[in-house]
């Protein structure tokens, strides 16, 4: 868990006192509508639907206990009641008022944590792997370089109107799990034949309506030279990204109109102003941004004192939702916040009190949130797993899906979104119903399912992704196939038209189960999909159809 | 005609005309339907002009105009398309740059003044005009700017105030990490005791003319805060605190309460167990401590509603998760404990900088300044503590001033 120095307080307080003067302007018209947007956007407020909404950053996904009962506390007090997880590290709350939003603030800040730059056209919440640090496949632990680039991008005073937004992302594991290829800038970590540590440099991923894979523009970045060389990136795109056509201001959109390799070399020219600089980064900058995490000393193993047989439900959670920690008599555990009847992603008041007590009793007070929209557990004892599935199973939190057809990542959609087409929660509902019999037997599933082109919920690197879109004020939605966010990614194809809501879940039920029917011994969907190709699926879809009419 | 907000070695100064301050129109209040449903619009309409046509020193030339022509003495003004490192050896004679923010939302012009500052080396007049509002101005002087040309319905006060927004500057926050963190605390303690002066009636602080209560002393006095400073007399002092006492009364021209133990309760622990009795058991260095301190204490905070200490996490194993403030649930008053994340560091760094007189036993290798007979030098790698009741074990030596007490955090 990162603590804060005294410099990162300052900040957040200040910030706290800076914002609460503007809303005090904007409420008495001092400040226009125009010109208040970006300072609320870049203090995490959005205008929604229904009401504003505040999305506060939970950098590189890592909360404490006492961080994680604050939040269920401002859910109580000034929203609704619950919060909204996504898939960046962050927590969003649907229903606040524009003029409590600083008091929100202050508390958030008295514990460590704000909503800077969770919006508008800047560098967002920094994102990396949920398992960082516990992780037993992880090469590098990524968090302090996630917490040099926040310190350094926060309120970065050159970078706070870019053309567009820009988020950030790191991988230190050999599993992808952060999404880095759909990232706008993001890092790989490594260890080269001298053990040094150092880095791919990816640009130019995103998704929205052109949906592109980020470029490889660097293979040996080394890690002292992180901030420059992302300095050099920014201050590229500031400087000669479109600001034309809000459409076409991503950096994607330039480092494909330049060519990557022509986006590296304006990048390689600034940088060699800036190589060796002033924000070259030094072992003792890193060393001091490590010793602020406080990992926790795990004890030696516990005996296992469970003598009664191993109830099936366990079994089942045991094989889903625990993950291989670095400590072998450790393990990492994903509660799933994929429920019948909740929103994916949604966690109430009294489940993130619930979850802060056993994080406490099981886990080091430390709670992880994943890209994946699900929490984690980091550091549980596995000799007390089977404790712990129990408690989670009493309070509807143990369910054994993660990675499976129902672990659905979802947006909030047209129930709670302005820019919405289409609702995504109860379409999401209706899939992992249809699903839930052969969920099981179909394994690795990865369903996404976005209200709109925007992409929120990651609908073009879903080994099935789903998009709603809009006819005749109806919610239709389209249906796509092959997608990947881990490896070097890979963006899904569209298998046909678009269909009304009540024909998704059996559409895609019958990909499924063409996938059962002809996937070879040990083959996971996607494997399928990518042996056989999107059009073996569409062909088979075609055979259903023509039988069914 | 816009204000004119510029920056020299005093600080921001306002000049141009003010009287066509018109203010935005005032926005019903926001009942969470704002921009429901409101498209983006994809096209962003490129400016008609230069938002500006000239500056005090005459008309604003292009970069083009600049380049085939320069005029010294000239004001140059970029616009967001221009590149700025074409200006790479031919700012000789120009008399300013103006850079040109069409709207908010384009901040190119901030990476202009970047390039201009930081990599042409340009170290004269650098101005920002176009839609330049209060919240803009801290993030554009923080890249170089040194005069704001503000949009016409801005007025002055919100924007000296923002140039003040954060009192750390990025770079140094960034780049200096470790004086920007003593800097930090030094401010966020000023803040707390601030908070403490205005959320109180009658707050206090307890000064034992430690080191640590030396540094709440100098930040109460030199911001003139509403916080009474008493110190126990115990009657056992040493005489170099009761130098200090009436020094620091001097140098800060405050009266530093002195609350003294009950005669009564001090002769009647003399004739039960002698005037150096504490040296003979806990119970009756206990007493010692109740009669002396304690007691003294309770009367200094009767009618009290809060009281500031100088205790640090790193002093003892009894303070190791002390909060900033807590409940003193004995006393039902808040207590505050500003230096909590001190380090002793931190102590002696504030000591050098703001040069306050210290206690000369500190020279003398004592780490904690209570009475006299119960308080000695520690050696070098000693626990801080051991220098207090070092006949006694080791572990709970505190006097009761500090009692457990319900540890609400605020």
């Amino acid at each position: 868990m990162y603590r804060y120095d005294a410099v990162d307080r300052l900040i957040v307080e200040e910030r706290v006192a800076q914002y609460r003067d503007q809303t005090q302007r904007y409420l008495a018209g001092l400040i226009d509508e125009d010109a208040f947007k970006p300072l609320r956007l870049q203090n995490g407020l959005y205008i929604q639907r229904y009401a504003p909404m505040l999305r506060i950053a939970i950098p590189y996904g890592v909360l404490s206990s006492a961080q994680l009962r604050t939040l269920a506390s401002i859910s109580r007090r000034y929203d609704r009641g619950y919060g909204h997880f996504t898939t960046r590290q962050n927590i969003q709350f649907n229903w606040v008022k524009v003029e409590e939003v600083p008091d929100i603030l202050a508390e958030l800040a008295a514990i460590n944590m704000h909503a800077i730059q969770t919006s508008g056209s800047c560098v967002r919440n920094v994102t990396t792997d949920a398992f960082a640090g516990v992780a037993a496949d992880e090469v590098v632990d990524p968090r302090p370089y996630c917490e040099l680039m926040r310190q350094w991008s926060t309120l970065h005073p050159e970078f706070a109107h870019l053309p567009r937004k820009f988020k950030v992302a790191f991988n230190g594991a050999k599993e992808d799990r952060a999404a880095t290829p759909v990232h706008d800038l993001a890092f790989d970590l490594y260890r080269d034949a001298e053990g040094e540590v150092r880095l791919i440099v990816k640009v130019g991923g995103g998704q929205g309506r052109t949906p592109r894979l980020a470029s490889v523009i660097k293979r040996d970045l080394h890690w002292s030279e992180l901030l420059t060389y992302s300095e050099a990136v920014l201050r590229a795109y500031n400087r000669i990204g479109r600001r034309d056509n809000i459409y076409k201001a991503r950096i994607k959109i330039l480092v494909e109109t330049l060519g990557a390799e022509a986006f590296a070399r304006e990048v390689e020219a600034d940088w060699a102003h800036l190589r060796n600089g002033p924000n070259t980064l030094t072992p003792q900058a890193l060393t001091r941004v490590a010793a602020h995490f406080d990992d926790p000393t795990l004890d030696a193993a516990l005996e296992n004192t469970h003598r009664l047989p191993i109830a099936a439900g366990f079994r089942a959670w045991r094989q889903r939702n625990v993950v291989a920690h670095r400590n072998p008599d450790y393990a990492a555990v994903v509660v799933s916040l994929k429920r019948e009847s909740v929103a994916p992603g949604d966690a109430t008041a009294d489940e993130m009190d619930q979850l802060a007590d056993l994080a406490e009793r099981y886990s080091f007070g430390e709670i992880r949130v994943t890209h994946q929209q699900n929490l984690v557990l980091p550091n549980v004892a596995r000799a007390r797993l089977q404790d712990l599935w129990a408690e989670l199973e009493a309070q509807n939190l143990g369910r054994a899906n993660i990675g499976l057809a129902s672990d659905i990542i979802c947006c909030p959609g047209g129930d709670f979104c302005s820019l919405a087409n289409a609702k995504s929660i109860p379409l999401s509902a209706a899939i992992a119903a249809q699903l839930a019999s052969i969920e099981d037997e179909i394994g690795a599933l990865a369903i996404k399912v976005s209200g709109c082109i925007n992409a929120c919920a990651h609908h073009h690197v879903g080994h099935i992704g789903v998009l709603g879109v809009e006819k005749a004020g109806e919610d239709w939605y389209q249906v796509l196939l092959g997608g990947r966010a881990d490896g070097e990614g890979k963006l899904g194809v569209l298998i046909g038209k678009a269909v009304r809501a009540e024909d998704v879940p059996l559409l895609i039920e019958r990909l499924a189960r063409h996938y059962l029917a002809v996937r070879r011994s040990g083959e996971s969907f996607i494997e399928v999909v990518e042996r056989l190709g999107a059009d073996a699926f569409k062909a088979a879809l075609r055979v259903e159809e023509e039988a069914a009419a | 005609m816009t204000l004119l907000l510029s920056l020299d070695a005093n600080g921001p100064r306002i000049s141009g005309e003010a009287e066509e301050v018109t203010r935005a129109r005032p926005v019903p209040a926001n009942d969470g339907h704002g921009d429901v449903r409101k498209k983006i619009v994809p096209i962003v309409r490129p400016p008609a002009g230069p938002s500006q046509a000239e500056w005090e020193g005459g008309p604003w030339l292009t970069l083009q105009q600049w380049i085939d022509a320069p005029v010294a003495g000239a004001g140059l003004l970029l616009q967001p398309a221009d590149d700025p490192q074409s200006l790479a050896g031919r700012l000789d004679g120009v008399g300013i740059v103006g850079v040109d923010f069409p709207r908010i939302g384009d901040g190119r012009g901030y990476s202009h003044a970047f390039i201009l500052r930081q990599r042409l080396g340009y170290q004269g007049p650098l101005r920002a005009i176009g839609a330049v509002t209060a919240d803009q101005v801290f993030a554009l002087e923080q890249v170089g700017f040194d005069s704001f040309a503000l949009r016409a319905d801005q007025s002055a006060e919100p924007a000296i105030a923002a140039l003040s927004t954060y009192s750390v500057p990025y770079l140094t926050a960034f780049r200096d990490r470790d004086a920007a963190v003593f800097d930090a605390k030094v401010r966020l303690l000023e803040k707390a005791l601030i908070a403490v002066g205005q959320r109180h009636d009658r707050p206090a602080l307890a000064t034992s003319l430690s080191a640590e209560d030396m540094v709440i002393t100098d930040v109460i006095a030199r911001l003139r805060l509403p916080i009474d400073v008493f110190t126990l007399d115990t009657g056992r002092l040493h005489a170099e605190t009761l130098a200090l006492i009436e020094q620091v009364e001097q140098r800060y021209g405050i009266a530093i309460v002195r609350a003294r133990p009950d005669s009564e309760a001090v002769d009647a622990y003399v004739a039960a167990f002698g005037v150096d009795g504490f040296y003979d058991g806990l119970e009756q260095r206990k007493a010692c401590c109740g009669a002396r301190k304690v007691a003294p204490l309770n009367v200094a905070l009767a009618g009290r509603d809060a009281w500031v200490t100088g205790q640090r996490r790193d002093q003892a194993a009894t303070r190791v998760s002390l909060m900033e403030a807590e409940h003193d649930a004995a006393r039902d008053m808040q207590k505050y404990n500003p230096l909590a994340d001190w380090s002793w560091a931190d102590v002696l760094a504030y000591a050098a900088w703001f040069d306050f007189p210290m206690s000369p036993l500190y020279a003398r290798g004592y780490v904690s300044i209570g009475c006299e007979p119960c308080t000695k030098a520690i050696r070098q790698g000693e626990d801080p503590r051991a220098g207090r009741w070092w006949w006694e074990s080791q572990d709970g030596k505190e006097c009761g001033l500090h009692t457990n007490p319900t540890t609400t955090r605020q």
